[in-house]
């Protein structure tokens, strides 16, 4: 584990400048980068892109974070073993890098949405009947007659109507 | 303490859905009702859940505890039960009797 | 393939054939390796347990139902969550909830992954039951 790691959050114009920045500067390791969803974070569709970069002995390395809406700068030129990561973001976040590699990387057709977006509903969840929808029943001679909350209750990762829509 | 069984003390469980709601197996099945009682002294009766049935389907459990630490009463916790080998998947499905804790039985 | 015999009880013994899937062969493996285990000399009668540790996706149902229907008289165990019915990834699209779906299953383990000594008792089972 480096000893210190920095955070720094550019806009996307500068994401390429900054990585190359940070790699002229030593920060020649690049460890990894992917894809932070925000939908649940500020409500928008933004996806946040985090780098992590490192110097050769670990001693000190440097986040790079940046918020896309749906493109960004590939950065494969500067840092070619950025590439794997750039290609694993398009398919999981679904996130454009412009000017990197086309390739999918493990190409599962996926209902044509990104399985790691918090807007991609898994159907399991909306079909299975969510136990946690039950409440203390109010019963009568055994006989169920109501519950003892009227708040509706919708399992995690299901918008409300979503069958409907 | 071993982490190869989820125990139910069912004295301690009010019925209050939590550990149903947090699990993300979706493995615990609750059922309960409602009844009124009134306290000695109290002006108006008061609503208490009675538990009903209870489950968990150790065909799906990923033994996150997740349950355990979520539930405000204590009513769930680590066991050193046996593990769990079954011939029939049905019979995973384990409910306030089998979910006892170890010493209790 | 290798033949281990139990060292409690040297007259029940089997032969582990592992489709290895997923993180729950790792477990497996300690539980063969755990000393309740004992290696012995293979027989000719041919492996005794297909033990199906791991996840099970839809892609990959060919591939196990080729290994199984490879061993025709085989017992089939299904070790561990994801095997048995999906696990954590019951809301998964590409995984398949449970290969009871597919191949008929002797034993079910329970557990995420199983703990060792499952597995010792499901072999205890399945030699009680005088499935072996």
């Amino acid at each position: 584990m480096p000893r210190s790691s920095t955070w720094e959050k550019v806009e996307p114009a500068d994401w390429r400048s900054t990585i190359e920045e940070l790699r002229d500067k030593g920060f020649i390791f690049f460890d990894f980068l992917t894809g932070v969803d925000q939908e649940n974070v500020d409500g928008s569709n933004a996806c946040e892109v985090v780098a992590h970069l490192a110097t050769k002995d670990l001693s000190s390395s440097h986040f790079v974070s940046t918020q896309v809406f749906g493109e960004l700068p590939s950065i494969t030129d500067l840092i070619p073993a950025a590439q794997w990561h750039e290609r694993e973001c398009t398919e999981m976040f679904g996130i454009q890098f412009i000017g990197g590699s086309a390739n999918p990387l493990l190409r599962h057709e996926y209902l044509g949405r990104p399985p790691l977006r918090k807007s991609t509903v898994l159907a399991a969840r909306v079909l299975t009947p969510w136990p946690g929808a039950a409440e203390p029943e109010i019963k009568e001679d055994g006989r169920k007659v109501g519950n003892a909350s009227r708040r509706r209750q919708r399992p995690p990762g299901v918008p409300e109507n979503w069958l409907q829509t | 303490m071993k982490h190869s069984f989820i125990a139910l003390i069912e004295d301690k469980c009010t019925s209050c859905m939590l550990c149903v709601r947090e699990c993300p197996a979706w493995c615990i099945h609750l059922d309960s009702h409602t009844v009124d009682v009134t306290d000695e002294g109290a002006r108006r009766p008061k609503k208490v859940n009675v538990l009903d049935s209870f489950e968990i389907d150790y065909s799906l459990c990923m033994y996150c505890g997740v349950c355990i630490d979520v539930c405000p009463f204590d009513a769930l916790a680590w066991d050193e039960h046996r593990a769990l080998v079954t011939t029939n998947r049905e019979d995973m499905l384990l409910g306030i009797e089998e979910l006892g804790p170890s010493g209790s039985s | 393939m290798t033949r281990y015999a139990l060292t409690s009880d040297p007259s029940v013994s089997v032969e582990v054939v592992s489709a290895s899937l997923a993180c729950c062969t790792l477990e497996l493996q300690v539980a063969l390796s755990s000393g309740a285990l004992t290696r012995v000399p293979e027989g000719d009668v041919g492996p005794s347990v297909i033990v199906i540790a791991g996840t099970v996706t839809d892609a990959l149902v060919p591939s196990v139902l080729e290994l199984i229907h490879s061993y025709p008289d085989t017992k089939v165990m299904s070790f561990g969550a994801c095997a048995t019915s999906g696990g954590p990834y019951w809301d998964s699209p590409p995984v398949s909830k449970g290969i009871d779906q597919f191949v008929e299953v002797s034993t079910y383990v329970a557990g995420c992954p199983p703990r060792p000594d499952a597995f010792i008792q499901a072999i205890q089972e399945l030699s009680v039951n005088g499935a072996l």
